[in-house]
């Protein structure tokens, strides 16, 4: 590939400009399988992560960067996005037992009952 | 004295550069990340909103023309494309090469602009509101509107940005830096849409 961006510097655009089609296409043709949910789930994020990692290298140019401008972007929002993770998981799962629980019963009915 | 302003000048002055980058360039990626933490706190909104909801969230797939969203993502990718090769056209002098892929980058960003502005205006009709929508959970009329609204305003201002660097490189104004700044931010635009079209639109209940 060195060779071939050498003779041809725009050659890495179409590359992955070509990639990045072929990832989207597979994703949009990915629930005509019916294949179970959670591998659908897996396989997309995966694919967007692929995704990602192709703009910011090859259009943004991020992997001829140094390696300290790498670091500082990629662990900056990989760091972030794993602390929102963790935050936000348990607390849906709160609310979302909070919400599903059967109501209790209205407090004057449960006075009357417990007078009888 | 002298020897600390020497430490503070050595470290400060311009003369170190621990990212290998100009400063214009790390203030440029400096930028996207904090952009980037706006997005990703906007998509843990919209998770938190999908996963912890009551009500049933809609099926994309039955709201929206799944093939006309891919047509935009298409146009974004494209246009990211266009935009890499107008960079590079840049550092290699080529003017004409750079101003063409510039007006190509425009024109896609445009289109993309185009098609979003009919699909809230198609949703809007439907009866799609911040608070409500016919389909489910009412938080989906505000996840929809708040992420791609925030996404096509970074790409109106991407596209004025643009606009600006064209017409100052058809001018001979624009050096090679200038344009790799704008294309930075272009694809920053594009790369967070990668996530918006994954999360929002393919994402299965």
């Amino acid at each position: 590939m060195s060779d071939a961006s050498a003779s041809n510097p725009y050659s890495i655009y179409r590359v992955t400009w070509i990639i990045l089609l072929i990832i989207t296409v597979a994703m949009l043709g990915a629930e005509e399988f019916h294949l179970p949910r959670w591998f659908l789930v897996l396989f997309l994020l995966a694919f967007m992560a692929v995704k990602a990692a192709m703009i910011a290298g090859n259009f943004m140019h991020l992997r001829h960067e140094h390696r300290r401008m790498s670091i500082m972007v990629a662990g900056g929002i990989v760091v972030t996005s794993l602390v929102l993770l963790a935050f936000i998981t348990p607390e849906t799962r709160n609310v979302k037992s909070r919400t599903t629980a059967p109501p209790l019963p209205p407090p004057a009915a449960a006075h009357g009952h417990a007078q009888e | 004295m002298n020897d600390a302003h020497a430490a503070v000048a050595a470290d400060w002055g311009g003369g170190v550069s621990p990212f290998g980058a100009t400063w214009q360039k790390t203030m440029m990626w400096i930028f996207i990340i904090t952009d980037a933490l706006l997005f990703s706190g906007l998509l843990s909104g919209y998770g938190y909103l999908r996963m912890s909801g009551q009500q049933t969230w809609p099926s994309t797939p039955e709201v929206f023309s799944i093939p006309f969203i891919a047509l935009m993502t298409f146009i974004l990718i494209t246009s990211s494309m266009w935009m890499g090769t107008a960079v590079t056209a840049a550092r290699l002098g080529d003017a004409r090469k750079t101003l063409n892929n510039l007006i190509l980058t425009i024109l896609g960003g445009a289109s993309f602009l185009g098609c979003q502005a009919y699909e809230w205006t198609h949703l809007i009709r439907e009866g799609a509101r911040l608070t409500s929508n016919p389909w489910g959970a009412p938080q989906f009329g505000a996840s929809f509107f708040v992420l791609t609204g925030f996404h096509g305003s970074h790409v109106f201002s991407g596209l004025v940005i643009l606009i600006v660097t064209a017409i100052r490189t058809a001018m001979g104004k624009t050096p090679a830096q200038g344009v790799e700044m704008a294309g930075l931010y272009w694809h920053f635009v594009d790369l967070v849409w990668v996530f918006i079209f994954t999360l929002f639109y393919l994402l299965p209940n």
